[in-house]
Order: C-alpha cells, then structure tokens, then sequence
C-alpha cells in the first residue's frame, strides 16, 4: 500500500477508534440533536421559516467541522512529537510531502463522517421545505474546503510550533477571527472594512453561500466568486502544512 | 565503510553544537558513541540519519550523503531512537505490519510472530500497546528497527527500562546480528557494560568534539587503563606468586583487590595465576578499564 494512504488510514483508525474521536462524535450527535430539536420547534411555531432553519443548521455544521479540524490538526504533528512517535515516522522511507498528505488523508476522513452524520439533521429540519438537495449538495462543496482548510492549517502550524498547546491556541484565535463577521451586526458588516472582510473572509464565503442558495435560491453560477475564494483558502492552507513540514526538525 | 564521519560541524543559529567530530564504523562491527549529556551524541546520530544538514565536514552512510538522499539511506538503515514512542491503541503486530508498509514489506502473519519472538515479546501480540512496560517498549522499538533488515543500525540507549535478563537477551540479538549478520551497530549509551559487552570499537564525544576514537583494546592499551579485580582466594594464599601484569592494591582476609595490566587478557592473568597454583574461588570485576578510561579523557576535556 501507497505510504500516503497507509498513514491516512492510521490517523482515520486513530480518530474513529479513539476515545477521543468517539467522545467527539458522540458530542457533536448531541449538540446537533438539541439544535434541531429547536429549531424544529420554531418552525412549527412559525417563529423560523423552512430555509432559515436549514441555513442555521449548515452554518452550525461548517463551524464544528471547523473547531473539529484544527483540534485534530494541531496534534498530528506536534502531538506525535510529544508522544515520540513522530521521529520513527521520519525515519521511515517516506518523504515529509507523504507525511502531510498522508495526515490530510485522515482530516478528509474526519469531515467525510462529520457529513455523513449531519445528514440526518439536515434532512429533519430540511425534509419539509424545498432546498433540502441544495443543503446537501452546498455543504459538501463549500463545507470541505473551508473545514479541510482549517486542519491543514492546524497541520501547519503543528509542524511549526512543536507544541499541540500553541499549535491549538493560534489555530482557534484564527477560526474566532474568521468567524468574528459573522457575529458582526448587518450595518457592521455594510461597512468598508466589513464588506473587505466577507470578500475575502472563507468561512463567511461558506455561510453566504449557504444564505444565497438556501434562503434567496440563488444558482451557483452566483456563487463562483465565493468559491474561488474557499478554494484558494484550501490552495494556501494546504501549501502552508507541506512548507512546514518539510521545514520540520526532530 | 558504512558510516565515516570526517570534521562534522553543525552550528543551530550562532551556537555550534558539533565542533569536529570524527567517526568510522565497518561492516559487522559494534561502535559505541559515548560522551556526557549534551556532549552531542545525539545530534551526531541526527546528522548521520539525515534529519539535519551539517555545516561542514563530510558524513557517508552506506555510501550515501544523508542530508541529499535521506529516503534511500532510511530504506537500508534501522534506528532506535531515545524517546521510543508508538501507537498505543494498536496491538504490536499490527503496528510492525504498519510499519513494514511504510517501507513496502509485505509480512505474514508467521513472520510478525517470528519478529516478536526474535525480541523477547512472543505471546504478547494480540494486547494493545498501551499495556506495555517500558522495558517491553524498547524490545518492540528494537523490532520496529529490525523490520527492514537493515545494513546498519543505529540504538540510542536501547536497553533502558530492561532488567538483566532483558539486557542480557537484547545484547545477544545485537551480538548475532553483527557476529552472523554482518549488520554494523552504531550503539550510543551511557551504560559502559553495555559498550564492555558488545562494543569492538568506541569514540567519546565531549563538548561537540571527538576526543578518543579507535578499537577498545588498543585505546585501553595506548592510556595504560588496568583494570580493576576482586578476588576471593583459598585461606592461607598468599600474593607473592602474583605474575607481573597482576598488581595487589589492598588485602581483607581472603579478598584481594588487584589491578590486571591492560596491556593482557585477564584470561591469561587468571591462567597464570593458577599455573603458580594460587587458588582462586571467586572473580569478580570491580572497575578501571574502559570506566576509567572514560572519566579520565572527559575530565580532562572539561578541565581544558
């Protein structure tokens, strides 16, 4: 087997039998349970309508991809080092660029069952109104990049800082900093600086697309800019964790 | 040749942590890498391993330059590092087959279990290794090297954390992998039974620098270093048929504390000994030799 893919599989063996990863998973299946349950509720209320719901719950789904992401980046260097493990992988007959792709293999494996359990949360809150397929099809296409972005990042900064503790602290102050516009009022993010920062901003490119398609029915040919700019986010990321990592010394 | 060191310098940033090292070690043979902590040891094996560039000098391993073809040397070469760490959640067989993937080996399931075997954790397989001792970590460490049949293997302290019995098992491995193997080992320790044990040839690194390099006897030899003996003899002996190469230093009823000149094989001190019909019931080795050797080159270095 391909060194990449055999590292991919270690890392998607060590997330899904883990206590960890099952503490995590089992944690998200609440919190999405509870979520829906809500909104659910306001629905039927008529407090929320249909698509509003359906937004809510993609937008929840990006932003726990994402904390799951950098979490699971920032140990896979830096966590190995740590535990000693990371310096017979070195000495092994692969080169640091199968090293970090083999890493993203179980970042991709992370959100691909991140996804597959949101689905039924999806189609819950979503089964009644009509942008259910648009949900499923927009999470996949702006929720991986953006969620693959952030644990290439943590990969990265892993490599760079040497300690899961650092690596974990700037990867979320960077996730708050991404996903502070959208706790921005609408007349702040109106403004100059605001506007600047949602055109370039990945995770609000995400969630305004999941706002166009969803909410306004926009086609994706409106939503190419954005992304084109969750894919360069994915490009720099991705660049960033191979740089630091062949960079790396023991 | 498999690994010859010539003038190795490495600064990180301003500090030069490996002034001039020089090292050579052939086929088959047992080379012991000491020094006190810090002295560079294991920034030396960092070097020879590829996972850091000199500065300057000249390092060959198996004939290739570390720092430009690391992923060849790493096919040929097997290593134990210090800091032994694995995959707690997988078992031990599964986690050799992993690693055997990673050079493209293909492994049945008899040829794990002989691997294990080989380093003492027979019938241990099935268990995860989270449940493992320290001492049963470095016999996994040791299979984890031995996975590639490597050419020349590189210990840094490997048998840490074993009892006697596991020091002694370990020892042999080694000492059948290079005697009918041909594999050179590159044994970096503090323990000098260890080195006294295995190793034919040593050099001492002390502050970046080599200051002692060459094969043991000839190093013991060259430095005067006698070694130090206490036997327990037949009551009523007395010293005055002791050969030349044996000195008395101290006397306690039928325990004599003697010297054996390194320029002879304790053997043929003993067999000369009990030619003069000295009757001898207990031998047993109380220092000097290589131990002294040690402490003089790296006192001397400090104190320079």
């Amino acid at each position: 087997m391909n060194p990449i893919a055999l590292i991919a599989r270690k890392e998607s063996g060590e997330l899904l039998m883990s206590g960890r990863g099952l503490a995590w998973l089992l944690a998200l299946s609440v919190i999405m349970s509870v979520l829906s349950l809500l909104l659910v509720s306001n629905t039927e209320l008529s407090l929320l309508d249909n698509a509003q719901v359906v937004y809510m719950v993609m937008g929840t789904v990006t932003a726990l991809g994402a904390l799951l992401a950098v979490v699971l980046g920032s140990d896979t260097v830096a966590g190995e080092r740590e535990r000693g493990s990371l310096m017979p992988l070195m000495l092994a007959p692969v080169t640091p660029s199968q090293i970090v792709f083999g890493k993203m293999g179980g970042q991709v494996a992370g959100w691909a069952v991140m996804y597959l359990l949101s689905l039924p949360y999806v189609w819950a809150v979503g089964s009644s109104g009509q942008n259910l397929a648009q949900a499923v099809v927009y999470l996949a296409l702006f929720g991986t990049p953006v969620v693959l972005g952030f644990g290439f990042l943590g990969i990265g900064l892993s490599a760079r800082l040497r300690s899961v503790r650092s690596a974990l602290l700037t990867s979320l102050i960077t996730l708050m900093l991404l996903a502070s516009p959208l706790l921005l009022g609408p007349s702040l993010r109106q403004s100059t600086i605001g506007k600047f920062f949602d055109a370039v901003n990945p995770f609000s490119a995400a969630v305004n697309t999941f706002d166009s398609v969803v909410i306004d029915s926009q086609p994706l040919a409106m939503q190419f800019t954005r992304l084109a700019v969750t894919l360069v986010w994915l490009a720099l990321t991705t660049a960033f964790a191979i740089r630091s990592v062949r960079k790396m010394e023991i | 040749m498999l690994v010859e060191i010539r003038e190795l310098k490495l600064n990180l940033g301003s500090h030069a942590v490996l002034r001039n090292v020089n090292l050579t070690l052939e086929k088959g043979q047992v080379y012991g890498l000491l020094g006190p902590n810090g002295a560079g040891k294991s920034t030396t094996i960092s070097v020879v391993t590829g996972l850091r560039a000199p500065t300057a000098g000249s390092v060959s391993v198996l004939g290739l330059d570390p720092a430009t073809d690391p992923i060849q040397l790493h096919r040929r070469i097997g290593v134990l590092a210090e800091q032994a760490g694995f995959y707690d959640w997988m078992s031990a067989s599964d986690y050799l087959r992993w690693v055997a993937g990673l050079y493209r080996i293909t492994l049945s399931k008899a040829e794990i279990a002989s691997q294990l075997e080989r380093v003492g954790l027979e019938g241990r397989s099935p268990a995860s290794i989270a449940t493992y001792s320290r001492g049963m970590r470095q016999r996994l460490g040791l299979a984890r090297a031995l996975i590639n049949q490597p050419e020349l293997l590189i210990l840094d302290e490997p048998t840490n954390g074993l009892d006697p019995r596991g020091r002694r098992e370990i020892h042999d491995v080694l000492l059948d992998l290079s005697a009918n193997h041909g594999v050179g080992i590159l044994l970096c320790t503090h323990l000098l039974d260890d080195v006294d044990r295995l190793c034919t040839r040593i050099g001492i690194i002390a502050q970046g620098q080599t200051i002692l390099e060459g094969a043991i006897a000839d190093l013991l030899s060259d430095q005067n270093a006698a070694v130090r003996y206490r036997l327990r003899v037949e009551p009523g002996e007395t010293p005055d048929r002791l050969p030349a190469d044996v000195t008395l230093r101290a006397r306690a009823g039928d325990w004599w504390h003697v010297e054996v000149s390194s320029h002879i094989d304790p053997a043929s001190a003993w067999r000369k000994l009990l030619d003069a019909g000295v009757r001898i019931d207990e031998i047993h080795r109380e220092g000097g030799g290589l131990e002294d050797l040690y402490m003089a080159v790296t006192e001397a270095k400090e104190a320079a």
